[in-house]
């Protein structure tokens, strides 16, 4: 009998998973309707700030104060909070791949419902030099055959301080045409804001933290050349039955 | 924002870079640039300004000093560091604040015997470069220090203001500005021609003595007291809105203007005087005429503001290993002025940027000025402890292999549904409001779109599974599903499909298995178009493969096969029956039963010359 495919999103998570477990990063999750709390506010997102605007976030009738979640970040504050309160202190290292929501018709490159997979690693001595060195290797280990280089470019979430925008860029004979030698945005990071480590019941004095935040559909969209995001959740055969 | 490149010129002595280099130095080390494109001699940035830095970058002055750090070019003089005077004061215009926290400032000028008329060619050809149409002397002045100081500013005609006739109307025009919330259902007619209708959460400036709106708190201005050619006296705003109430106006009334997108960003009161002082000398410039003189309404003065930062947290937070010389050069570049005590260094935030306040904020600007590519790579340290294996993944993951293994794929369907327990409020398309509660319904819908594919699939049965979120009336809960189905009549029948649907149940393990991931290489696009499915039968002599029959026929079938299996095979009297299916499609087009006939003949003439017998 011909074995079936898992989808090729549960393949990146399986292989993020394996790398990042190996660096010390635990798999962790989070409610997919969230309140707005660890949604904004925890996250040092403003009341009145724009993103909080009706057009962007879906809100759910009779329920108010809870939305879909618009990132996998409030999962930093629930995470850091529940070892706090369980008298765990940091070093916290957690990856959280998991469904996110943005208020918005979609196209070939957009998409309401997409993942995204969020990094946190916390401790006495987390820097940004450490980032870069994580994400170098998830990368590298990522795409095998090719010789990975990251670079940051500044950036704002308010989330984190300093923020910076990551980028990639793949050499090697091995590397497809469309990805050799070119920088490509991988993704939004930073040090974790000190208000975000304060909301979630750490002191921001002693530890500080990194945190990233990736696209998934984007990064199976460049790892094997899928034209169409869509795909993603068409449930089509003809697409999942390549992977 | 559109930046040129000869404006940004117009602040240094020294020659600028190519724009090229120009658009390099600002995306590595202050906001990621857009696009740049040429303008005859010119060079326009789309610069995208992040929003912690729309206080003092939404302006050319706040470009070229962001540049004046990165490339160490010293600026020719930065019009927000000189003193300014708002003087003569005057008391022919009054000047009241209703709502102090939603307007923090407004300042008046009063400006008489100006002649409106076209603005001169350099002043026209700046404002083009940015996309912006010359109008008048008076109001392309306005709009020109916006665009070069990030202020907002405006012109009224003071001659369409009523005059309070009480006191020396001959000394004292008693023109009156006041700033009000609007009430609600009052109309205006702005500079665009279009009539306006308000609620009381906008903010309005109204002629004191009429209490008729003549502008839309930092929006636009109204069009009775708009500057005309026969305007010769004017009252010039230079003013503070609140940034939510302005943005929340704008957007209610769909009106996002230049003046708006800067107030929504939060600007600082101090910007208000600057703003002023260059607008009025520019218009005595342009236009000739006397300054009679300013308001300056300014209840609560903005506070300075010190931050502080070490050389050992800024290194701790990057990684690096910088020393004082590099924080002060960084500091001092960016003319962050502050008091070093060994490394130890307090900066007086300029009023602008009001950005700066925690030690982190410093951290940053270190970090881009100093540049993010001195930041190596560094790998975390080991942890001494394992790593929790989350039963939840765990549980999901042995379940993908154990379906896969019985030939089930993994779909993922959309958490949207046309019913369910809740339901989303504000669905952008307005289709499929609900939150599923059950993976099942998905499931169906997905099934019946890969039946009709099962043949190019090489399926005989199509089997799905799901391991998504599914919501009750109260909780989430992570479901597991699968279903599988065929189709035996003409038409799909969901009742002889058999699905189960539990949810998942968490397994607790003190390790990961080390389960296979996708090998595939590349995605391969598939046609869009219906494909054709035909079968042939053969009877072959004792001693003929399978693979003999399949090479004859994929040989012949031509290129628009895109999938031949042996579907049948057995053997009597000495000869082998095999029965192939071949399914046909294009890239290009809707094959006819012609196409796929053309095809058949091609393949039924190579396997009689084999001496096969087609059945």
């Amino acid at each position: 009998m011909e074995t079936g495919h898992i989808h090729p999103i549960s393949s990146l998570i399986r292989e993020a998973n394996r790398i990042f477990s190996d660096m010390g990063f635990t798999f962790a999750e989070g409610p997919l309707l969230e309140s707005e709390w660890y949604n904004f506010d925890s996250l040092n997102v403003p009341k009145d700030h724009p993103a909080r605007d009706m057009q962007d976030t879906f809100f759910i009738k009779d329920e108010p104060g809870y939305v879909l979640r618009t990132h996998t970040s409030p999962v930093q504050v629930r995470y850091m909070e529940a070892q706090a309160k369980a008298g765990i202190e940091p070093p916290y290292r957690v990856i959280v791949p998991g469904k996110v929501f943005r208020n918005e018709a979609t196209d070939m490159t957009h998409e309401a419902e997409f993942f995204q997979i969020e990094g946190l690693a916390v401790g006495e001595d987390v820097t940004l030099a450490n980032l870069k060195g994580t994400l170098a290797r998830f990368f590298k280990e990522l795409f095998k055959d090719a010789s990975v280089e990251i670079r940051f470019r500044p950036s704002f979430f308010p989330f984190t301080e300093p923020s910076v925008e990551v980028d990639m860029r793949l050499v090697g004979d091995n590397v497809p045409d469309k990805l050799r030698d070119k920088w490509i945005e991988m993704m939004g990071a930073g040090m974790v804001h000190p208000s975000v480590l304060k909301n979630a019941g750490i002191d921001s004095a002693k530890y500080k933290g990194f945190a990233f935040g990736m696209g998934l559909d984007r990064l199976a969209l460049l790892r094997w050349g899928i034209d169409d995001v869509r795909h993603m959740h068409s449930a089509d055969l003809r697409f999942i039955n390549q992977f | 924002m559109k930046i040129s490149r000869n404006w940004l010129q117009t602040f240094f002595n020294d020659p600028l870079p190519e724009a090229a280099a120009i658009g390099d130095a600002l995306t590595f080390h202050a906001f990621e640039i857009e696009s740049i494109e040429a303008h005859g001699e010119d060079s326009i940035f789309d610069v995208k300004v992040t929003a912690n830095r729309g206080h003092d970058c939404l302006s050319h002055r706040g470009i070229a000093k962001e540049l004046a750090a990165i490339l160490m070019l010293p600026m020719k003089g930065d019009p927000l560091r000189v003193n300014i005077n708002l003087d003569p004061k005057t008391d022919a215009v009054a000047v009241s604040i209703a709502e102090p926290t939603l307007c923090r400032r407004y300042v008046a000028g009063y400006i008489r015997g100006v002649k409106v008329g076209p603005s001169p060619e350099w002043l026209q050809k700046a404002l083009e470069s940015v996309g912006q149409r010359s109008i008048n002397n008076i109001v392309d002045a306005t709009n020109f220090v916006m665009f070069n100081l990030g202020q907002p500013l405006h012109a009224f005609d003071a001659a369409q203001l009523t005059r309070n006739q009480q006191g020396d109307a001959l000394l004292v025009p008693g023109y009156s500005i006041e700033v009000r919330k609007a009430k609600d259902g009052e109309k205006m007619v702005a500079l665009d021609d279009k009539e306006y209708t308000l609620d009381s959460r906008a903010l309005v400036i109204v002629d004191g003595n009429t209490d008729i709106p003549i502008g839309i708190a930092g929006v636009k201005g109204g069009k009775p007291a708009g500057i005309s050619e026969k305007t010769t006296d004017i009252i010039i705003e230079s003013a503070n809105f609140d940034g939510v109430t302005t943005r929340r106006t704008a957007a209610a009334l769909k009106l996002r203007t230049d003046a708006s997108s800067r107030f929504e960003q939060v600007i600082s009161p101090e910007l208000a005087g600057f703003g002023m002082y260059a607008v009025a000398n520019l218009i005595i410039e342009l236009a000739g005429g006397e300054t009679v003189g300013f308001v300056d309404a300014y209840p609560v003065v903005a506070e300075k503001k010190q931050a502080e930062v070490t050389t050992e947290f800024v290194n701790a937070v990057l990684g690096t290993e910088l020393q004082d010389t590099d924080i002060e050069g960084a500091l001092t570049r960016l003319d962050l002025t502050h008091m070093q005590d060994g490394s130890r260094f307090a900066v007086n935030v300029p009023f602008e940027r009001l950005d700066i306040a925690l030690p982190e904020d410093l951290v940053e600007e270190v970090a881009r000025i100093a540049g993010y590519d001195k930041i190596s790579a560094i790998e975390l340290q080991p942890l001494s402890d394992d790593v929790l294996v989350n039963a939840n993944f765990f549980a999901a993951e042995q379940a993908r292999e154990k379906l896969t293994a019985e030939g089930y794929s993994e779909v993922f369907t959309s958490v949207f549904s046309e019913k369910g327990e809740r339901v989303v409020v504000n669905k952008v398309d307005g289709v499929r409001p609900y939150l599923r509660s059950n993976l099942t319904d998905g499931l169906q819908q997905a099934m019946l779109k890969n039946l009709s594919n099962k043949e190019l699939l090489g399926l005989k049965e199509v089997k799905l599974f799901e391991i998504g979120t599914v919501w009750g009336v109260k909780e989430e809960r992570m479901n597991i599903a699968t279903l599988v189905g065929s189709q035996k009549s003409a038409k799909p029948n969901v009742k002889e499909w058999k699905g189960t649907e539990t949810e998942l149940t968490p397994i607790s393990a003190t390790e990961y298995e080390n389960l296979p991931v996708s090998s595939a290489v590349r995605y391969k696009t598939f046609s869009k178009y219906p494909f054709i499915v035909r079968d042939i039968a053969l009877w072959t002599p004792a001693g003929t493969s399978a693979d003999d029959v399949l090479t004859v026929i994929r040989t012949h079938a031509g290129e628009l096969l895109v999938r031949s299996e042996l579907f049948d095979q057995f053997e009597k009297g000495g000869r082998v029956s095999y029965g192939v299916r071949l399914v046909f499609q294009s890239f290009d087009k809707t094959l006819t039963d012609g196409d796929a006939n053309e095809r058949m003949e091609s393949v039924y003439i190579a396997v009689k010359a084999k001496g096969w017998e087609v059945r």
